[in-house]
């Protein structure tokens, strides 16, 4: 439809564009501009190119954050995505909606990632901790471990946790699906002798794969602005052991006043995420179009 | 033959089979597995400090509420909880406001730079926060927005728009022309459109991008942790990691914290899970 008058719809869409200009565009080109400089977010601006990128090529622990970051996208693909798509499989499998099971897994979804976080510091904590009461009971004090504080556990410790927090999360994008799959194809199915673990592989999992790769994909975008259960359970620690870029850049900005360089890094990951939301963007259009 | 279809799937129940049972026996290890630390978090609140140390697993001697009273009170936990009340309530209604009149141009109009316009919000669905954060706390610093609610609100709403934006378009789409065609016909006018015709239409679609906005601003922490110090300002993210190192070795007391914060989340699950499921639906389409 034509507008009765030129302007009107730039007034219904400036409130929007105001906001989000302001807040978040304006930022983001201020923040390329800062990537460029060598600045202590107070004193003088100092132009220096592309040194900073140069530098965090050659930077090993931005280097390890990064392998950190990809290490836990790969567990959370597991222990969120595949194992969210195994409770949706339970939960759709009986009959009935299974209330009781979808808030058992959906309430961690629901909480601040730092009462997620606190709650698990105490899980893990050598001395009360959950894990650790429980290996001693079983007798397997051997195993009882610090488990954020060493350098072989920490990571893994807070994969799990992500995991915990986030697979109700997933559970809940592939029942959705699953509950919007025709009943008379799996009634069908049903009829000619097909067993419920080989219509979940053979039927319904193929019907939903559209939410599948939008589940790995969140998966793996929100993977890389991790922060919040990072910052809470170790900052970093222990000796950089659990550093992801996110860790790594508010610490350079705001507590080594590198703003410059820790805006390289902002765009760094900037460039990563948005990517890869956009390749994966543009292969389902070329998909959907042939 | 039809018959004997409609004869097996409807009237005749299927009988209990093995398969059931083992499904049901899964869900009840794997809920038992998500619900076991939230269980812990609740006993051990009611628990002392030496009941915590001696036996993590025992159950409290008593239910004592003592505790959550004085974290409500004297922890400021209360505050907090006022704070994330307020601060959500006003970015979600901002969201919701200028999201639908947005998404009202989008859908109805036919204008120059619409598509580029799309295309920006198209990327602000992509950004992350890491993109702007670093010039985004300058900025704030510069105009003394640090330290006030303002400076929660704006880029939360900022955050939420793109994607409530597109979800609404979408929507709005959907809703024939005719009705706005009549409306013009009797001479309405376009804020009126918006107000009368859309907005009751759109109740569904505004439900779901509400709750998903919700739940993005209510546990954000990064923003809040950088621009919020003053501890009456802090929302319930930072002021409860502020009251755990305010009492660190109070385990009890912060439990009790933990637990408060968590059970009306779980209620609200269970009374509104039909809304929040299909929210979540609807806003992981992006």
């Amino acid at each position: 439809m034509k507008p009765t008058r030129s302007w009107v719809p730039y007034a219904f869409l400036l409130p929007a564009f105001a906001i989000f200009g302001f807040a978040v565009l304006v930022p983001m080109v201020l923040t390329v501009y800062y990537s460029t400089l060598e600045w202590d977010g107070y004193g003088e601006k100092k132009f220096v190119g592309v040194a900073n990128f140069v530098e965090l090529a050659h930077d090993s622990l931005m280097r390890a954050s990064f392998w950190h970051v990809l290490l836990y996208i790969a567990a959370t693909l597991v222990l969120e995505v595949a194992v969210g798509l195994l409770l949706a499989g339970l939960a759709t499998a009986g009959r009935g909606t299974r209330l009781w099971f979808r808030t058992a897994v959906f309430t961690p979804v629901m909480l601040p990632m730092v009462v997620v976080a606190l709650l698990w510091g105490f899980i893990y904590n050598p001395d009360f901790g959950l894990v650790n009461a429980a290996l001693r009971g079983l007798g397997l004090d051997s195993f009882a471990h610090a488990w954020l504080g060493e350098k072989q556990t920490a990571l893994w410790a807070i994969c799990l946790v992500s995991g915990w927090a986030f697979a109700g999360f997933f559970m809940t994008i592939f029942a959705a699906a699953l509950a919007s799959l025709p009943a008379e194809v799996l009634e069908a199915a049903r009829l000619e002798g097909a067993s419920e673990w080989r219509l979940f592989w053979a039927v319904k999992l193929p019907m939903i794969r559209g939410s599948v790769e939008v589940a790995v994909l969140l998966c793996v975008t929100g993977g890389f602005q991790g922060f919040d259960l990072f910052y809470v359970l170790t900052n970093g620690g222990p000796y950089h052991s659990t550093e992801i870029p996110t860790t790594y850049l508010v610490r350079e900005v705001f507590t080594n006043s590198n703003v410059g360089y820790g805006s390289a890094m902002a765009v760094v990951l900037t460039v990563i995420v948005v990517a890869l939301g956009w390749s994966f963007g543009r292969l389902r259009a070329r998909r959907e179009v042939v | 033959m039809p018959r004997v279809q409609a004869g097996r799937a409807g009237t005749r129940r299927r009988p209990i089979r093995l398969v059931d049972l083992l499904v049901l026996a899964a869900m009840l290890v794997l809920a038992g597995i998500f619900f076991l630390p939230l269980l812990w978090m609740l006993a051990s609140s009611f628990k002392s400090n030496s009941d915590i140390f001696s036996d993590p697993f025992a159950l409290p001697r008593s239910i004592d509420p003592g505790r959550w009273v004085t974290a409500w009170q004297e922890g400021n936990l209360g505050r907090y909880v006022l704070n994330s009340v307020i601060v959500s309530a006003v970015s979600v209604t901002a969201v919701l406001v200028f999201g639908s009149s947005a998404a009202f141009a989008f859908a109805r109009y036919r204008f120059p730079g619409r598509t580029v316009l799309m295309s920006l919000l198209g990327l602000g669905l992509l950004l992350p926060v890491q993109s702007y954060f670093i010039a985004q706390s300058q900025l704030f610093t510069s105009l003394a927005l640090t330290d006030t609610r303002w400076a929660l609100i704006i880029p939360y709403t900022a955050m939420g728009l793109p994607l409530a934006t597109y979800l609404l378009t979408v929507f709005q789409s959907e809703l024939p022309s005719e009705l706005f065609e009549a409306a013009a016909l009797d001479g309405a006018g376009d804020l009126r459109m918006l107000i009368s015709i859309t907005m009751p239409l759109l109740r569904p679609g505004l439900a779901a991008v509400g709750v998903f906005t919700l739940l993005s601003t209510w546990n954000e922490f990064l923003l809040a942790l950088l621009y919020i110090s003053d501890d009456n300002l802090k929302t319930i993210p930072t002021g409860l990691l502020a009251f755990s190192s305010r009492y660190v070795t109070d385990y009890s007391m912060l439990f009790g914290a933990l637990s408060m914060i968590t059970l009306p989340m779980l209620v609200i699950y269970v009374v509104f899970n039909r809304q929040i499921n299909d929210s979540v639906a609807a806003g992981s389409l992006k």
